[in-house]
């Protein structure tokens, strides 16, 4: 079940995944479609199902942000994560021809004046990253220009209606090989592959990541051998030639797929962060 | 339809739809009041100006609209009979329907109840019709593109 | 050149062209039924694609939207249901058309506009893409605001009974565009807690509702009046003196629909329906307007296939999608490997050119299966009340659940159906309300985001001269009927 619609980014990757899945667990899957409410509506659903591993949630921090601001939902403590199916990092762009042309004067400009960023809604995951960004690098409190999806924000970037993005390699790939943004950091552990010589929010003092991870949950209470299966299940189904091309060819690092362990302490992390930028920003009552 | 009632029963419709955007956009109007509060520090403009702009709008045409000298009738504004009054109820009760015989029941059950009502008096005409159609639905929805529909109590989706 | 010529040998493959011809076929099909639309199609068919290999896999769903978009008309003529929502500019005219008895005509000119508008959105993609792509670059939070201004600035000519009513219907659909969240500000509005409200109300649902649902509602009460209609009209199709009369709509539809289509924040639905306005600003036959149109068909049908090409530009060369169908279609491209961009045109140009003549190829395919079936689609509209509109009302219910799998759409459906059988009854027309609804969120998200990225400060349009044209050409829209009357009236009195 995803709470994206049908064929968006985490659709697809449920897609994906289950092109090899049926094979592995023997059993036929079908994806449920549950899109209200940022991820609220896909939660409801999974709550009114028995745990018994047969309902299993593909969740993004789209759904962290829900529950932090909806508590009458399923929390982080309901669910038991149990792999993790993308990691994309995000990367500071800014367009050619910006007069910000380095980190430094980057962060020398944002530290004078409040800068125009480029993400999705208040109070969505790209507000809290940028928000955690902006702390971290001690910069006066970024502008957020709100869009619709990370289209808009590579346009308004190359037109000049913002000064900064905070995009997937992936969402800017076409501009980023035609030179037309420039990228200052990524802002993941390790500097990524397809960009060595860009260097990383860490080496630059900054200590904050920010990145579009997927993965899957089930609820609390799923028997602890279902659970173990569904994950080792779950890592080879991802594990094969359709679902590793698909990795590679949007972008997006093959050490994605990952365990529980490390997708459920990424979970927490990004919870309390999460929680500590929405209070900080009002949005949570 | 008696020719000389047409224009003042044409003149209140027009008063009757303009009382009823009224009360429409002052209630909306009204609900900008139960909006959560913007968080500080935002710029731009908030969540209720547009909202108001437009409701605000709405009554000033309103006003106009029950002003306004009444057009002619519309000839094709036949006054429901029974049987269009049933056929609504039947329309109305397809939700209940659904929550007892499933979607694909009720549209079966509802294309012969709405159909014998609409006129038609071959039952098993009526009955084939329906039974087609929901067997169509059933296989290009269910089958082939994978949408679960909501069943019902005695009848699955 | 080399290229296209290279392009066009894939096609000679037969089971290229097979994928092509079963695209085609699923696309109308699809198109046609409302609840499933090009773009769920697409999203389910992408997992079977992957095995095809690049060219045919791309072919085949390429085949799907671009028939998916035609397919739509055909419901919105027959029976008033636009199984996409780009087709609700066509239903407007050609369920007119086909209560007169001329679902033939209707269909057939459905037919010949939309691969019209296709070809040619095919061939400037062709010539022009790279450049075109780049004015999306030029069109920022400012510019789409003009814009939208634009389109809404003819709602008080379409449609019902008086500018009044026109108005109002196009205000309650600005109203209806600002429930759910508020992307500047995060807030939530009118859902009162509802979930299924804090997403915005759907699209399709009201459409639905207030197109089909409303008029089975009055169908019902007229169910005694219906004039019967003799086969042989109803089969008709269009011949040169409607080609002719038509002409000058199709060209207008065609450009304003690639060039709509081409601007990533806009799709197929406001192509029609700003196609459907210029058409009839434009037209000899005002007055035939309301009262089925065949022109009125035609400008939008060109209109929302040229932005099926359109939407490709900023797809193809810039990586971003144009509308939500070509956004499953570049996660199509990309799990095949294709890189799209503005280098696509040099490293991928076979593959490229494949991909435009399979849409050319489609295109023709589905002109000569609509102007084929056009006489057996037209014998649905002969189909007896009792059995046909208690099936619409099934569908619309069907249609209304499937795209979400959503109860609360359902129930918007239901609203929207009542609502539009009061208009109907109250002399107010549906077309400002759709106008409205689609153009609405867009008037009020851009003009917050300018805000924003002028601080706060209106004056920043001044510096911007793209907007500051499109407002320019609102304004001379809005005055010129008032200016040449007073003209008219000034000459008169000296006479």
């Amino acid at each position: 079940m995803t709470h994206a619609g049908v064929g968006g980014g985490t659709d697809i990757t449920a897609r994906m995944m289950m092109v090899s899945a049926p094979a592995e667990f023997g059993q036929e899957f079908t994806v449920v479609n549950r899109t209200a409410g940022s991820g609220a509506q896909a939660l409801q659903y999974l709550a009114s199902r028995p745990a018994d591993g047969h309902t299993i949630i593909l969740m993004t921090q789209t759904h962290l942000l829900t529950m932090l601001r909806n508590r009458n939902l399923p929390q982080l403590s309901d669910l038991i994560p149990l792999a993790r199916a993308t990691e994309d990092p995000q990367m500071i762009l800014v367009r050619r021809d910006s007069p910000l042309r380095t980190p430094e004067e980057l962060l020398a400009a944002g530290r004078a004046r409040s800068l125009r960023f480029g993400g999705t809604h208040v109070g969505g995951v790209d507000h809290v990253a940028i928000f955690a960004f902006g702390r971290a690098a001690q910069l006066q409190q970024p502008t957020l220009v709100p869009f619709r999806g990370g289209g808009d924000i590579v346009i308004n970037l190359v037109g000049g209606n913002i000064d900064v993005g905070l995009l997937n390699p992936a969402e800017a790939e076409s501009q980023l090989r035609a030179g037309e943004v420039r990228p200052l950091m990524v802002m993941s552990e390790q500097r990524l592959s397809g960009f060595p010589n860009v260097p990383t929010g860490k080496e630059l003092g900054i200590n904050a990541t920010a990145a579009t991870v997927r993965g899957y949950a089930v609820l609390r209470g799923t028997p602890e051998d279902r659970v173990a299966r569904l994950e080792q299940g779950l890592i080879r189904a991802m594990s094969g030639p359709i679902y590793r091309g698909y990795l590679e060819n949007t972008g997006q690092s093959l050490d994605s797929v990952a365990g529980r362990e490390v997708w459920g302490r990424q979970l927490t992390g990004f919870y309390e962060e999460g929680r500590e930028a929405l209070t900080a920003l009002g949005l949570l009552r | 339809m008696k020719a000389s009632a047409a224009p003042s029963r044409s003149s209140n419709a027009n008063r009757i739809s303009a009382t009823l955007v009224a009360l429409v956009a002052a209630a909306a109007f009204g609900g900008t009041f139960l909006f959560d509060p913007v968080p500080p520090g935002l710029p731009g403009l908030g969540a209720v100006e547009f909202p108001r702009l437009i409701c605000i709008t709405i009554l000033g045409l309103a006003v106009l609209l029950f002003l306004q000298e009444p057009g002619q009738p519309d000839p094709d504004n036949v006054a429901p009979d029974r049987g269009a009054l049933a056929i609504w109820a039947c329309c109305a009760l397809f939700l209940p329907a659904m929550a007892l015989a499933g979607m694909l029941g009720a549209s079966a059950l509802f294309m012969v109840v709405a159909g014998w009502l609409w006129g038609e008096r071959r039952p098993i005409l009526l009955a084939g019709v329906a039974a087609a159609f929901t067997l169509c639905l059933w296989l290009v929805f269910v089958r082939v593109f994978r949408l679960t529909l909501p069943g019902g109590l005695i009848f699955g989706g | 050149m080399e290229g296209f010529l290279g392009g066009l040998a894939v096609l000679v493959d037969p089971y290229v062209m097979l994928m092509v011809l079963l695209g085609t076929v699923l696309g109308i099909f699809v198109g046609a039924l409302p609840g499933i639309s090009g773009s769920t199609t697409i999203a389910l068919m992408l997992p079977m694609t992957i095995a095809m290999g690049p060219v045919p896999a791309i072919c085949f769903l390429g085949a799907i939207y671009c028939a998916a978009n035609f397919g739509g008309s055909i419901t919105a003529i027959l029976v008033n249901a636009p199984g996409d929502p780009s087709a609700s500019a066509t239903a407007l005219e050609g369920f007119k058309m086909a209560e007169k008895g001329q679902a033939g005509l209707a269909l057939g000119m459905s037919a010949v506009a939309s691969a019209i508008g296709g070809i040619f959105s095919v061939v400037v993609l062709i010539v022009a893409a790279p450049l075109l792509a780049q004015s999306a670059y030029s069109f920022g939070p400012p510019e789409y605001f003009a814009l939208a201004l634009f389109g809404l600035s003819m709602c008080a000519a379409i449609g019902g009974d008086s500018a009044v009513k026109n108005l109002i219907a196009a205000a309650l659909g600005l109203l209806i565009a600002t429930v759910g969240m508020d992307l500047t500000t995060g807030v939530e509005r009118y859902a009162f807690g509802v979930m299924e409200l804090s997403d915005g109300i759907g699209f399709v649902p009201v459409l639905i509702g207030l197109f089909a649902f409303g008029e089975m509602l009055d169908q019902a009460a007229r169910r005694y009046g219906k004039p019967t209609i003799a086969f042989t009209d109803a089969a008709r199709v269009p011949g040169w003196a409607e080609m002719r009369k038509c002409a000058r709509s199709i060209w207008i539809g065609s450009g304003i629909g690639t060039f709509i289509g081409a601007l990533p924040a806009l799709g197929a639905t406001t192509a029609a329906l700003i196609g459907y306005n210029e058409t009839r600003r434009w037209s000899k036959h005002k007055h035939e307007f309301g009262h089925g149109s065949i022109e009125g068909v035609a400008g939008p049908e060109a209109a929302n296939n040229a932005a099926v090409g359109g939407s490709m530009v900023p797809t193809l060369a810039l990586g971003i999608p144009g509308s939500a169908t070509t956004a499953i279609i570049l996660a199509g491209l990309i799990v095949q490997g294709v890189r799209p961009g503005p280098h696509l045109f040099n490293e991928q140009p076979t593959l490229l050119y494949a991909v435009f003549a399979s849409m050319l190829a489609a295109n023709l395919f589905y002109l000569a299966m609509g102007l084929y079936m056009a006489r057996f689609f037209a014998r649905i509209s002969l189909i007896p009340s009792a059995f046909l509109w208690p099936a619409v009302f099934v569908l619309c219910v069907v249609g209304a659940y499937g795209p979400n799998q959503s109860m609360g759409d359902v129930y918007v459906m239901l609203a929207a159906g009542v609502v539009g059988f009061l208009f109907r009854r109250a002399g107010f027309s549906p077309a400002p309300l759709i106008m409205g609804l689609v153009l609405g969120g867009m008037v009020e998200e851009t003009l917050k985001q300018s805000l924003i990225i002028f601080g706060d400060d209106l004056s920043g349009f001044l510096g911007r001269p793209i907007a500051l044209l499109l407002f320019a050409v609102t304004a001379a829209g809005l005055l010129w009927p008032v200016a040449s009357r007073l003209l008219r009236f000034a000459r008169a009195a000296r006479a």
